[in-house]
């Protein structure tokens, strides 16, 4: 049977190994990466579902262990996007200045999360998210920015100190780091002080409004293989520090009536659907592909955070698949953008176009993880956000009502738009000697495919699973059968849906086949104002689709990041006033302040 | 054998140095290696000077050392250090032998000594030896400046002891600690703490009476920047924080002024080195906070994890200057800018610079995360949240400073870099290194020890 101790050690000695490896050979290196994700991935998937894993801790100093469905359903997850995105190392870690650790850190991170969710100890807990955020960090710059790694330890860091600071409230008023003890006895003003902190640390981790600016910095600067990751897995600990906080730890404070929920959770899910209008805006306006799908998952981010905030099954269900349709999706997505940012060496949707011709299958991936972010049957995302929309109908949440079904219409015009301008149109001249990504990097291509597929179809599976977690929260799970779910306002039958849309894809499909061929021309055969075409100019533009829209909020736009801008040059500012205030070249600046401090400490003691 | 050697031998090194000015550094290597021999083979206990009484209830006049686990601990700290700047400097600083003689046994004095007067003696004395280290930055202004301060500082030492001599009668700090409990006066000795307070202060780099350092550190080199910021930043954070535990009565009104002094020292300090562009002023900013920390550990009776968080940061600053004070003496800049991909051909030095860095930002896997979760779990334990707030928010601006740093020296600029490291050189970064990275993954042996490492108060209640 698998230890967590032991994978966590064998992690760490893996990542010494492949570091080694990677040195004398990078492929080689990488490969022996892969297998090392695929053990792990395999020996928690084996004992995890049944929580047969060994938590007895042997070796490891002062850390302890326990599993949980909830925690299991996060490491499960995240080690299995690590495992997708490890098979495309052998074909990046060349272009890396560094690539020597960038196994032995992809690695230790991982043995970060393995730790993080399967420990029962707040400052293991701590200890855990500190070591994924360090060892990230350092992966980060070896992309296209060195700056947005300082942008992402940053607000990590900021979440971090938050939750630590919650973590010693915590202490401070029930003497125990114990996890589940601990939020028990958590009761009165301190209850709400921890769910603030731990709030702020969800949100700079998630990457919601308004601790949002680093997601689009930092996806669209990482190295194109972990920027998957990034958004498939490691924003995910914000979900995970979100259910503790509104979940667990779910403060007594005023109730709304109408609603019946807390004015807390109240104000979580009003922000939650902020941060899905938001990221849905400006993931319209954007023009990079990586940058895109971070705002699309800023976006998601509020679609999780607005379902943990209303208190009933449906919702935590809805939260839950979400996590697990948006990694997936988003894994998807953004593999298949890496892959063609392999082939062009660039992101930039105006800068591509015609890929379809020369990456079928990367165009494919893209299109089925796109269907499922935008929540379309007959993928996984749909299921989510037909959970989430019940749930907050349900509550007669008419301004987060709002926001859910926006982000919903609004992924339908951000995603297509990368499909439409980089996959589809003209095809680039320079482009014309591309190949389709080699055969290991469609082996998680297809699989994630699959899967997005899978999760629309038959979520009784993963339903399964959800619903121990939400037994194991105290609430009761939500009713399903095979094959359908049952809401309050009605029942979804996926399958009968999945149904429909094949049948409507073989009618197409037949009409297709009956239907006169059509005849395949070269790129120069057509004519434009009554003149034949000499040169391959780009003749179709799909930049500024949306002009007349982006028009609406241009100048808003970039709000946030001028206040973020802002306050660190104040903080800035700040210093230099204690630099001019404390380390002037006058020695008399100092007796001012020495004889000040001795004045005020006698008066009226002494004197 | 007997620690007045620790005083003693070096002292008359350094006046024999002057005579065979050639030989200077070796014996300087000599004595640094005997007084870690008589560190081995010493006994904790008191040491009595003169031939006074040994009662110490009656020792009045006598100087006497006191030796115990808290003490030895700084020694070890303070000698292994200068031994180690001594032999990375003995070709490219021949002069300055006699004056690290000098230092060494003004320090060695300053941690032993149980006598307050004598103390400010070893604090003039190793005072002078640092002016004297700071003429190497060739920056006469700056020394001069420092010299300053340091007058200001002795001289408010000096008057808080006058002042309580004549109100105890005493110097020893054993008898003084008893007769000011058995007088229980409190607002009598506000004025002689908070004095003597200041005073060790200037030396200890709080804020708001460290100006010099700017001058001093932010112009060092391979010597003086270590010796400094490593070397001394420990040994008088270790004489200040043992005045603190034992001396000082910090309650009401000058407890509260403490704090906020202590507060002002580590927020200012981080957002100082937050808007500095200058590598040297980030690493001085960031140790002034780190003093602020470590001294408000003591306040808050915390006294082994600011010992632990003492010697850490000696050994991570330590490393930390001598990289960048080398590179700087090469480029002859110390904008951050100047300076990016100095690792790109240093992957050693860089990655020992890096674990230092995260040793200081208290990131796990390195010592720095042990000491630091141990002394806000304390403070959490005392209640002190709001303390806990502020090192935590200065942290995040340190941990963004640091991180900015970190990622531009790694990442070449526009032009290539190229800085050579010495093997001895190397060697100390790696060993200094990995003790940071065994303490961190294995702490079983800090827990070892504990808060009664310091015995003063032990000898104040038993005599």
């Amino acid at each position: 049977m698998a230890s967590i101790e032991f994978l966590i050690l064998f992690l760490v000695g893996a990542g010494i190994i492949a570091y080694l490896l990677t040195k004398l050979n990078t492929i080689v290196g990488s490969i022996f990466t892969i297998f090392t994700v695929m053990f792990v991935f395999v020996s928690l998937a084996q004992y995890g579902f049944g929580m047969d894993i060994i938590t007895t801790v042997k070796i490891l100093p002062g850390i302890s262990f326990s599993q949980s469905y909830l925690g299991f359903y996060f490491a499960i997850l995240i080690v299995f996007i690590y495992l997708m995105v490890s098979f495309f190392h052998p074909y990046f870690i060349d272009k890396y200045k560094y690539k020597d650790s960038y196994n032995l850190l992809f690695l230790l991170s991982l043995a970060g999360i393995l730790g993080a969710f399967y420990t029962n100890n707040f400052l293991n807990l701590f200890f855990f998210f500190e070591i994924i955020i360090w060892t990230t960090m350092f992966l980060i710059p070896q992309g296209k920015s060195k700056e947005a790694a300082v942008s992402y330890f940053g607000f990590s860091l900021a979440g971090s100190v938050s939750l630590l600071l919650g973590v010693f409230v915590i202490f401070n008023s029930t003497g125990t780091f114990n996890i589940n003890d601990s939020l028990a006895l958590l009761s009165g003003n301190s209850a709400v002080l921890v769910f603030a902190l731990f709030l702020i640390a969800a949100f700079a981790k998630l990457g919601a409004f308004p601790l949002h600016i680093w997601l689009p910095i930092t996806h669209g600067n990482a190295p194109d293989p972990f920027s998957p990751v990034l958004s498939g897995a490691l924003v995910k600990l914000g979900g995970f520090i979100a259910v503790l906080a509104l979940i667990k730890i779910t403060p007594a404070t005023v109730m709304f009536r109408a609603m019946d929920i807390p004015i807390g959770h109240y104000l979580v899910a009003i922000l939650g659907g902020l941060t899905i209008v938001f990221g849905t805006l400006m993931a319209i306006k954007e023009d990079d592909a990586k940058k895109l799908l971070a705002y699309s998952s800023m976006s998601h981010g509020g679609y999780i955070l607005v379902a943990f905030s209303i208190l009933n099954s449906m919702a935590f269900a809805g939260g839950f698949y979400h996590i697990l349709a948006h990694a997936l999706a988003s894994a998807g997505a953004f593999m298949a953008i890496a892959a063609v940012s392999r082939v062009t060496g660039t992101t930039k949707i105006k800068e591509l176009g015609g890929m379809i011709h020369k990456m079928p299958i990367t165009y494919l991936a893209y299109l089925i993880a796109i269907i499922s972010m935008a929540g379309i049957p007959p993928m996984g995302g749909f299921i989510s956000k037909w959970l989430i929309f019940q749930a907050v109908i349900d509550k007669g949440m008419v301004f987060v009502g709002v926001a859910v079904f926006f982000g919903s219409v609004g992924s339908f015009l951000y995603v297509f738009r990368p499909l439409a301008a980089l996959f589809l149109g003209q095809e680039f001249t320079e482009y014309k000697h591309v190949k389709e990504a080699p055969i290991l990097m469609l082996i998680p291509t297809f699989v994630l495919m699959g899967l997005n597929i899978y999760t629309g179809v038959f979520p009784a599976a993963f339903l399964k699973v959800i619903n121990n977690i939400i037994v194991e929260l105290g609430y009761t799970g939500i009713t399903y059968t095979t094959y359908v779910i049952s809401g309050n306002n009605g029942v979804l039958n996926p399958a009968l849906i999945s149904l429909v849309f094949v049948v409507g894809i073989l009618i197409a499909f037949i009409i297709f086949i009956l239907l006169k061929k059509s005849r395949k021309v070269e790129l120069m055969d057509t004519y434009t104002a009554g003149n034949f075409i000499h040169d391959e100019h780009l003749f179709h533009y799909s930049t500024d689709f949306y002009a007349p829209l982006e028009r609406l909020y241009e100048k808003q736009s970039h709000w946030m990041t001028t206040f973020y801008r802002a306050l660190a040059e104040k903080v800035k500012e700040l210093g230099k006033l204690g630099k001019y205030l404390f380390m002037s070249k006058s020695l008399s600046v100092t007796l001012l302040w020495i004889i000040s401090i001795i004045i005020f400490l006698l008066w009226g003691e002494v004197l | 054998m007997n620690v007045v050697f620790l005083i003693a031998i070096p002292l008359l090194a350094a006046f024999i140095s002057i005579l065979i000015k050639k030989y200077a550094s070796y014996l300087l290597v000599a004595v640094g290696l005997f007084n870690i021999a008589v560190l081995i083979f010493s006994k904790n206990g008191i040491v009595f000077i003169g031939g006074f009484d040994t009662t110490i209830s009656a020792n009045l006049l006598g100087i006497t050392l006191l030796l115990d686990t808290y003490t030895r601990i700084a020694l070890w700290v303070v000698n292994v250090l200068i031994l180690v700047i001594a032999v990375l400097n003995i070709k490219t600083y021949r002069d300055y032998g006699s004056i690290l003689l000098l230092a060494m046994a003004g320090l060695n004095g300053l941690l032993l000594t149980n006598d307050l007067f004598n103390l400010f003696v070893f604090l003039e004395i190793s005072g002078i030896a640092a002016y004297l280290l700071s003429t190497s930055n060739k920056k006469p202004v700056s020394t001069f400046r420092y010299l300053l301060y340091g007058a200001i500082g002795s001289s408010l030492f000096l008057f808080g002891v006058v002042i309580l001599y004549s109100m105890y009668g005493t110097l020893n700090m054993v008898v003084m600690i008893r007769e000011i409990s058995a007088s229980n006066n409190y607002t009598e000795v506000i004025l002689p703490f908070i004095l003597m307070f200041i005073g060790l202060g200037v030396e200890a780099k709080l804020l708001p009476f460290n100006a010099w350092v700017k001058g001093v550190l932010g112009n060092s080199n391979v010597l003086s920047g270590p010796m400094i910021a490593g070397v001394y930043m420990a040994a008088m954070s270790f004489v200040l924080g043992r005045l603190v535990t034992n001396l000082f009565v910090f309650e009401g009104t000058l407890l509260t002024v403490v704090t906020l002094i202590l507060v002002l020292g580590i927020v200012v300090g981080d957002l100082m080195a937050f808007s500095s562009s200058k590598v040297r002023e980030i690493l001085l900013f960031s140790s002034i906070a780190q003093s602020s920390i470590i001294i408000l550990l003591f306040v808050n009776g915390l006294t082994i994890w600011a010992v632990y968080l003492i010697v850490a940061n000696a050994l991570s600053k330590t490393v930390m200057f001598l990289v960048i004070n080398k590179a700087t003496a090469e480029t002859e800049n110390d904008e951050v800018d100047s300076l990016k991909g100095l690792f790109v051909h240093n992957n050693i030095v860089g990655l020992t610079f890096t674990l230092a860095a995260l040793s200081v930002m208290g990131l796990p896997l390195l010592v720095g995360f042990v000491i630091k979760l141990n002394y806000l779990t304390a403070l959490a334990g005392a209640g002190q949240i709001t303390l806990i707030a502020v090192i935590l928010l200065a942290s995040l601006i340190e941990g963004i400073y640091l991180v900015r740093l970190l990622v531009k020296l790694w990442y070449k600029g526009e032009k290539d870099l190229r800085v050579e490291y010495h093997f001895s050189f190397k060697m100390v970064f790696i060993a200094i290194a990995l003790s940071l990275l065994v303490f961190g993954n294995y702490s079983t042996p800090l827990n070892e020890l504990d808060n009664s490492i310091d015995t003063v108060s032990e000898v104040v209640n038993n005599g």
